[in-house]
């Protein structure tokens, strides 16, 4: 066999494999790899370069070293997820550097951070007042995670008592013009309401860049024509207009009539609207 | 507008708030919007019913606007 056609087919052989093998070994984001992680894939690249270059090299030896490489740190990887102590072995604990406010020094001079690369780290979480801190910890990728005193931390709907409706995932139901089924499935909802929907704003689905529907069948749309402009959905907030005009309009048929059973009638009804605002108010918002 | 023309319009507008309330029931994604668009849509109704009878009552009362 030729040379070039040794290495052709070496190549095609090792690129398919590679992909397999890292596909194997998982999903962790790159941020997160050990040391061992790295070295892992230098090694790996390293011996494919090699056997696919070097024809006097033996195929099936690479493939053995290849073998080895990928199958000890899937299966440390494996064990990583059984049990807590190679877990902790492999990756390391978490050291905590700031507690109840107060900076631990000796902690902090074990894994190695000086006082500067501290304050760098509660920076880059735009955190200037160590003061502000009531526990930070240094995790094992060597990022530091802070929890804020509570004062710090910022107003959520639960603090302020809000009330708010629970929403789910939206959808992206058309794509490049081109309309998805599957997330339309996932709404229960069909393309005969899309195309109403799309009727409704006066455009074609040919032109529509990126649709999407939330969880209550609202559909909002970006146009490949830019200088059109679409009208946000508007069903739910005129909605709640029309119940409320409903409302005011029975209070001030109360107040014009004289006749006490209508009065009390109308009076009835306003008091029932209000009711039925009351209960969809946070949804319609 | 006379009254019977006013309160009729009103009758008709609860009468239309509720169908889109059963419609956004029946499109939404989360069982607490259904339920609450549904009881406020029953709500509605019961208003309906009341003010339909109050819009036959003023046809009476305004025969002279029929």
């Amino acid at each position: 066999m030729a040379d070039w056609l040794n290495i052709l087919l070496r190549s095609i052989a090792l690129v398919f494999m590679l992909f397999i093998l890292t596909k194997w070994l998982g999903k962790k984001h790159l941020s997160q790899l050990s040391i061992f992680d790295y070295i892992n894939g230098f090694v790996l690249g390293g011996i494919v370069a090699i056997i696919t270059l070097d024809v006097n090299a033996n195929f099936y030896h690479g493939l053995i070293a290849m073998f080895v490489w990928f199958i000890i740190p899937f299966a440390i990887e494996y064990l990583a997820l059984k049990s807590k102590i190679v877990r902790n072995l492999i990756q390391g604990k978490s050291t905590v550097v700031i507690q109840d406010g107060k900076i631990m020094e000796d902690n902090l001079k074990k894994e190695g951070f000086s006082t500067d690369d501290l304050l760098q780290h509660l920076r880059a979480d735009s955190v200037f007042q160590v003061a502000d801190v009531e526990f930070a910890v240094i995790e094992p990728t060597g990022r530091l995670s802070i929890l804020l005193k509570r004062e710090n931390q910022p107003v959520t709907a639960k603090d302020l008592q809000l009330q708010l409706a629970p929403k789910k995932e939206p959808q992206t139901v058309i794509m490049d013009g081109k309309m998805l089924l599957e997330p339309l499935a996932n709404l229960n909802l069909n393309p005969a309401w899309l195309e109403t929907e799309l009727d409704k704003l006066n455009v074609t689905i040919e032109n529509v860049f990126l649709a999407q529907a939330d969880s209550d069948g609202q559909l909002t749309v970006d146009l490949y024509d830019d200088k059109l402009s679409v009208p946000s959905p508007t069903e739910k907030p005129l909605l709640l207009a029309t119940l409320k005009k409903c409302h005011a309009d029975l209070q001030s048929f109360a107040l014009a009539t004289e006749n006490e059973q209508s009065k009390q009638l109308y009076e009835k009804n306003s008091d029932k609207v209000q009711q039925a605002i009351n209960i969809v108010d946070i949804y319609l918002n | 507008m006379t009254v019977g023309a006013n309160v009729k319009g009103c009758y008709f507008t609860i009468k239309q708030a509720g169908a889109i309330l059963e419609q956004l029931a029946v499109k939404t994604n989360t069982d607490e919007a259904r339920e609450a668009f549904l009881k406020a849509q029953e709500i509605l109704s019961e208003v309906a019913v009341d003010l339909e009878k109050q819009v036959l009552f003023l046809a009476k009362e305004e025969p002279q606007y029929k």
